[in-house]
């Protein structure tokens, strides 16, 4: 058992992204930084999709009721299990009765927390993430509070291990993020590639307003079409959305350039005053990182797909 | 048998979108894609089909390869016709407690509008915004009215909104923009059903008013 002593500003239970229903409506949901929950698994000897605490900026602890080994990968905090300070990227142990603290986040957003049992958590529509908005799968489609007690299976221990260096998230609060045009820009020549861009303080799971100068002819709302996370879209009032796991599956605004599915996952650590720029990248670039990313990541964790 | 020549373009680096106009064609397309397993999405939209593909199976030069072989070989000859759908449901009062002063605005009785909007050949053009949320097109051309000023946060599953030309059916609780007329008596969503959403884009519906217990 998990007793959440402190929850912070949002903590869910993630799993792997709901597949296929988005005809249905149905987002992605699933960790917001894939890379990072899934080097958290590996550190207990789970698979990727395995079911973890998502925690949004630190500043959560959870006390263990029974002897277990956890794994904490993703923005940088200052962790202790018990009186002893902790490492990230590495297996802990941790006692019976032990209290895990995670001090708040400097840089970055997203830290996950993987427990070597499983997770009790509601599997729905094919996963267990949790979807706040319609309020379903994890933890009673919700996020953690204060009190609550979640379930976790006996597990065998497993060899420690320590994330690779190279493997690990880099803190920073500037990022370039590799993007292709979107089906909206309709010529990549209007698109200032040198421009710089600040993330707002609207900012969730399902998205990321992005403030800066964005093409004016693009604004304006066009018959619904599919997006998916990684596009950015303009809004009518010409602000930049960044859409994430939780992201919408149809939208009128014009998406205008949509991040490569090898960075996606960089799109979960963003916080508020970040800044961002977006790299121009052809399809071939697009799937030479994908390829690249994929087997530094694969050589780690054989089972991962980005 | 001459195929179909519709425009495909990129989106983004691992999905295609078919640019094939409004209508049926959209329906009949993503029913005959979803029988292979290539494709990891495939979602209408107003005017398209937008089909995410694996790109560890293919690149992109491969996938829109397949994808127009599959246009041509008359994909979209046989034209799939939705299911048919009659749903009961409770108008105005707590289940709908917008159609008073949406029948007042468009100076009609409650029974005028509710009859128009019974009599519409309705048909689910897509759904999206929120999981199961279906849009209802060929609703009654006088019925006109705009989204709420001020958005709900949460509106009961089930609940029938309403603006200009189009009928809104929310599958689960959620929040929600459009005026509320009423509430479909039937569930929308089960989660036990492999498609736990019942409606699907190319469906026609029908609604009707409840019959009450005597």
């Amino acid at each position: 058992m998990i007793s959440v002593l402190e929850p912070g500003l949002q903590t869910t239970i993630q799993a792997g992204p709901r597949s296929g229903l988005r005809h249905a409506g149905v987002p992605a949901s699933g960790p917001a930084d894939a890379v990072s929950m899934a080097l958290a698994n590996r550190l207990v000897g789970k698979t990727p999709a395995a079911a973890c605490l998502e925690i949004t900026y630190g500043a959560a602890s959870f006390r263990f009721s029974s002897a277990c080994q956890i794994g904490l990968a993703g923005a940088e905090a200052q962790v202790t299990v018990g009186s002893r300070a902790a490492q990230m990227h590495a297996t802990l142990e941790v006692a019976a009765g032990e209290v895990v603290a995670i001090r708040p986040v400097r840089m970055g957003a997203r830290i996950y927390l993987s427990v070597g049992g499983r997770i009790e958590a509601e599997d729905i529509l094919g996963s267990e993430s949790t979807y706040l908005p319609a309020g379903f799968g994890g933890h009673g489609g919700r996020t953690l509070r204060k009190g609550d007690e979640l379930v976790i299976a006996a597990a065998k221990p497993v060899p420690a291990a320590t994330t690779p260096a190279s493997l690990r998230l880099s803190p920073s609060s500037s990022y370039a993020l590799r993007a292709v045009a979107g089906p909206d820009l309709s010529d990549e020549a209007g698109f200032d590639w040198e421009a710089s861009f600040r993330v707002s303080s609207r900012l969730s799971r399902m998205g990321a307003e992005i403030d800066g100068l964005f093409p004016m002819q693009a604004s304006g709302l066009s018959p619904s079409s599919a997006v998916f996370p990684g596009a950015l879209q303009v809004t009518p009032q010409g602000r930049g959305f960044l859409l994430l796991a939780d992201g919408q599956t149809t939208g009128g605004y014009p998406h205008l350039l949509q991040v490569i599915r090898a960075d996606r996952h960089l799109l979960g650590q963003l916080r508020p005053g970040d800044r961002i720029r977006f790299l121009h990248t052809s399809q071939a670039r697009a799937e030479e990182a994908l390829r690249a990313k994929q087997a530094l990541l694969q050589s780690w964790m054989p089972e991962f797909r980005l | 048998m001459s195929g179909n020549s519709f425009d495909i373009i990129a989106c983004g680096d691992d999905a295609l979108r078919i640019l094939c106009g409004p209508g049926d064609v959209r329906h009949s397309l993503a029913e005959r894609l979803a029988g292979d397993p290539s494709w990891n999405e495939i979602v209408p939209g107003k005017q398209d089909v937008t089909i995410a593909f694996n790109p560890y199976t293919y690149t992109m030069t491969k996938a829109r390869e397949k994808l127009q072989h599959a246009l041509h070989t008359g994909l979209t000859h046989s034209v799939t016709r939705g299911r048919d759908h009659v749903l009961a449901a409770e108008f105005g009062g707590e289940a709908g407690p917008d159609l008073a002063q949406l029948a007042e605005r468009l100076d009609m009785r409650v029974e005028t509008l509710l009859e128009k909007v019974e009599q519409s050949p309705l048909k689910v053009d897509m759904l999206g915004f929120t999981p199961g949320f279906a849009y209802l097109t060929g609703l009654d051309p006088t019925l006109q009215a705009n989204r709420l000023d001020h958005p709900r946060s949460r509106v009961p599953a089930g609940s029938i909104g309403l603006i200009s030309g189009q009928i809104g059916l929310y599958a689960l609780d959620g929040p929600g923009g459009w005026p509320i007329i009423g509430r479909v008596v039937s569930p929308l969503f089960d989660r036990c059903l492999t498609e736990p959403f019942v409606l699907k884009a190319g469906d026609s519906v029908k609604l009707r008013p409840a019959v009450s217990p005597q």
